[in-house]
Parts: C-alpha cells; sequence; structure tokens
C-alpha cells in the first residue's frame, strides 16, 4: 500500500500535464468554471456509480459553525480506476480535501477535479470539464 | 416520452428568441476573452512527437490489422474532440481552421490532442466555460441557414442538451471523438469488422464487408449508428455509412445533422501507434455542401477496455433546467 501511495504521488506530476476527461453531458451547463472552489470536510456518503461517482461531504463554516453538505461530482468509476482510485480509497467519515468548481445554480453541488484523501495522496477526479486548451 | 416533446417545444422557442440571445451575448463578451478561432498561441500541452513506432502491423494475408497484435494488449485512445469545426480540411488534408500552436503541419491530423500513450485529453477550444463563437466563427463550414442558427443555439447554452448528456450514443464520427477507449477487431472469415467501444454508453458498431448494398427504402431503418459497409483500398479500410437518425449531435459543440447524413470514413494506420481517422460528411439537409475531416487516434499499449455505464444514476438529468429555468424531469418549480 505504501509503495501505491508512493507511485501516486510520483504520477501526479504526470497526470497534471495530461489532465484526462470522461466527457459525459456539458459540464458548462452545470458548473462553473470561474467558481473554483476548495473545501475540506468528512465524508457522509458514497455513490460508487456511473456515469460519475458522488461523495458528500459535511463542511463546517469556520466563522458561523454552520455545517453544510456538499455533493462533489467525479468521473466514472472506471475513468477513476486509471487515475487510481478504487471504491474503497475514502470511507464514511475519512476528512477530505477537494478542489472544483461550483454549480452554476448556487446550490452545494461541485464538480471535483482532485481530492486529497485523508492518507495525504491526491488523486485526479476524472473531471468531465474539457481541458481548456484546443 | 416527455422530454422529447418539451425537446421540440425548446426548439421552436429557441427558433424565436435565438437572435435577441445572441445579440445579448455579443454585448457580453468580454474583451480579450478569445474565441476559439483566437486562441492565444502556446497554451499546447502534451503534444510534442510521439516516441517513435513500431511499423503497420499486418494480418496473415497481408491486410493491415487495426488491432491487437497477438499476445499483446492495446486499444485506441479516442481523444476528445468537442468541435469538429476545427478539423474540417481541404481535399489535401490541409486544415481549413486556424490551428493553435503546437498542432503540426498536417493541422487537423496531428490532432488527437495527445502524445502517444498520454491519457484522454485535448478538448476544443472550450476555454474553461466561454469562447463558444457560434457559426459566424466557423465561416469554412458550411451550414445551411436552419443549421447555423441550431449550431449559435447549442453554442449559447453551452452544449445543455447535448444528447450525450442523456446517455443517447453518439452518431457517425463523434464515435471515434468521445473519450473513452475502443477497439477495431477485423474478422476476415466472416466478413465483417466490430468497433467496441468503452464510451458512447457501452456500444458497438459492425461493418459489413461482404460486398452488400445498404438497404433502401423502408428497410433502411434510421438508427443512432447508421448502416455500415466497408471494404479495404489498399492499406485503408473505407466505411460507407447511411440511415443515421436526427437524434445526435455531429459533435459536443453541436453541430447538428439530418438523417440524409452520408458518412464515408477511412481508417488508415501508417505506424503501429497511430489510426489516422478520415471523414466526409455529406448531409444536403443540414450543409450545402460536403466537408472533410481528419484526426489521430494513439495507441494505448498494455491496456484494455473496462466497463463505463452511463445509465445508471445521471443526475445531470435530475438537475438540469430548461431555458426558463424549470426542470427537465420532474414537478415544475413554484
Amino acid at each position: 500500500m505504501k509503495t501505491k501511495l508512493a507511485l501516486g504521488t510520483v504520477a501526479l506530476g504526470l497526470l497534471l500535464a495530461s489532465m484526462p476527461v470522461m466527457a459525459h453531458h456539458s459540464f458548462a451547463a452545470e458548473f462553473d468554471s470561474t467558481k473554483p472552489i476548495k473545501l475540506t470536510g468528512s465524508v457522509t456518503k458514497i455513490e460508487w456509480m456511473n456515469p460519475h461517482a458522488y461523495f458528500y461531504i459535511d463542511v463546517k463554516d469556520e466563522k458561523t459553525g454552520q455545517v453544510a453538505n456538499w455533493g462533489m461530482e467525479m468521473g466514472s468509476p472506471n475513468g477513476l480506476m486509471r487515475q487510481g482510485w478504487t471504491r474503497n480509497s475514502m470511507k464514511i467519515g475519512d476528512v477530505v480535501i477537494v478542489e472544483g468548481s461550483a454549480a452554476k445554480d448556487g446550490s452545494n453541488i461541485g464538480n471535483a477535479r482532485s481530492v486529497t484523501l485523508s492518507t495525504g495522496t491526491r488523486l485526479f477526479a476524472a473531471s468531465s470539464q474539457a481541458p481548456a486548451n484546443p | 416520452m416527455r422530454h422529447r416533446s418539451h425537446g421540440r417545444v425548446l426548439l421552436t422557442t429557441a427558433a424565436l428568441v435565438i437572435a435577441s440571445f445572441w445579440a445579448a451575448r455579443a454585448q457580453q463578451a468580454i474583451p480579450g476573452q478569445p474565441s476559439e478561432a483566437q486562441a492565444p498561441q502556446g497554451r499546447g500541452r502534451g503534444r510534442g512527437p510521439a516516441a517513435p513506432s513500431e511499423p503497420t502491423p499486418r494480418l496473415a494475408d497481408g491486410t493491415v490489422n487495426f488491432g491487437r497484435v497477438p499476445g499483446e494488449k492495446g486499444i485506441w485512445n479516442v481523444p476528445y474532440i468537442t468541435n469538429m469545426g476545427m478539423r474540417v480540411v481541404d481535399d489535401s488534408g490541409q486544415s481549413l481552421a486556424p490551428q493553435p500552436a503546437g498542432r503540426g503541419a498536417r493541422g487537423a491530423a496531428a490532432g488527437g490532442g495527445r502524445a502517444g500513450g498520454a491519457p484522454l485529453g485535448g478538448g476544443e477550444g472550450t476555454a474553461g466555460n466561454g469562447g463558444r463563437g457560434g457559426a459566424k466563427s466557423e465561416p469554412w463550414v458550411p451550414f445551411q441557414p436552419w443549421a447555423a442558427a441550431v449550431y449559435d443555439y447549442n453554442s449559447v447554452n453551452q452544449s445543455k442538451y447535448d444528447p450525450e448528456g442523456y446517455c443517447l450514443p453518439p452518431g457517425g464520427p463523434r464515435m471515434m471523438a468521445t473519450p473513452y477507449p475502443a477497439e477495431i477487431i477485423q474478422l476476415p472469415e466472416q466478413k465483417r469488422v466490430l468497433m467496441i467501444f468503452e464510451g458512447a454508453t457501452h456500444i458497438w458498431r459492425e461493418i459489413f464487408m461482404d460486398g452488400r448494398p445498404h438497404p433502401t427504402g423502408d428497410a433502411l431503418n434510421p438508427t443512432y449508428l447508421g448502416h455500415s459497409v466497408g471494404h479495404y483500398e489498399g492499406d485503408a479500410l473505407v466505411v460507407d455509412v447511411v440511415g443515421f437518425n436526427e437524434a445526435t449531435w455531429l459533435d459536443y459543440f453541436g453541430h447538428p445533422h439530418t438523417d440524409q447524413m452520408h458518412v464515408v470514413e477511412r481508417f488508415t494506420r501508417p505506424n503501429k501507434n497511430t489510426l489516422h481517422y478520415e471523414t466526409l460528411v455529406d448531409d444536403p439537409g443540414a450543409y450545402t455542401k460536403p466537408f472533410r475531416m481528419a484526426w489521430d487516434i494513439p495507441w494505448r499499449p498494455n491496456a484494455d477496455l473496462t466497463e463505463y455505464i452511463c445509465q445508471e444514476n445521471n443526475k445531470y438529468l435530475q438537475r438540469l433546467t430548461d431555458d426558463f429555468d424549470q426542470p427537465l424531469f420532474g414537478p415544475p418549480k413554484k
């Protein structure tokens, strides 16, 4: 397992240069790439399902102390496995950091580009966002 | 079926509002925000020359092998081509669209967007959310007026109604532009070729190589993938496809087509690591003349197809709202 984690970290640089895309639906219709989000929260639910895996995290507002539950979209399970994920990479109760884009409608939904797991490993989330460069 | 009739209403409405919609967008355009046609130079990434490739593999009878070499793994790493307008070429293969830096002299031909072995990727100038210029930004695409209007509508709403988002399969050339890997399996003894696709709702294509003609009249049933017959011309696999339905878009950006579309595809494998794909699209229902497109699809060795199913839990449909902010499915908002 340690070897796998180390390899994952090494692979990160390579992945950065070649972000995979698993296109299914219009990213732009649902999410706003100009609204980047970075959330830290405790995993409450995981849906390891097609065409997009989802996970939900409780995010605490440091100022108000209020907790909001966010749903984050990732790629399909097979796309995530190509990124180094397994269905057990994330477990309920794990504290994770997710970076991505917020939903256009202002709801607590986001599209994850990467997730830093409780182990410290950062994995890409097989986002459906099209790359910026043609 | 509810969503289908809904779609028709939307399209009709769209025809009425498109002009004002488009004008409004034009006014809101942010200075300095590049449109696709004016994409800045030097943003290319991962487009370096691929590693030296082995020669084209061949079957026992000398035919080009478009699939695996026995004993090896490997899949075609189909690129994400979001805008086929950028892949239109002239008869000599030269790109008609202005090409971003890093895409080689062969223009579209260099364009899988990935060096050999690189993972999936390589969308077309979406610049995140923006950069959608509509039909007027692609003067080399021979739109009929209605097709230009539909394309503009799909541009303005950022492909919200892309059938692929509804888990419907792509049809025609988009099979080779949907970013999930594929395999080509030649069955010469059975006089047919199978293409199997991980994505596009886990779909397959059958290409009849036995010399049969297309069905005609009502025997030609309009389908998503159409009816494919093929033959070899030297080292090229040439596939002629008719019988498409109108439920698909040519690409993510939303170039439309009609059931009059006739597609002629030409597959070549200039070396082991490269599938060169050329296609002629002749659709007198939507375009004023035929046009050609071309791109490369890299080989990804040591890999297999895996399962991808779109229809399992498609929340996109649950959250999508129409142009009037009403849910496409479920009860209307109060």
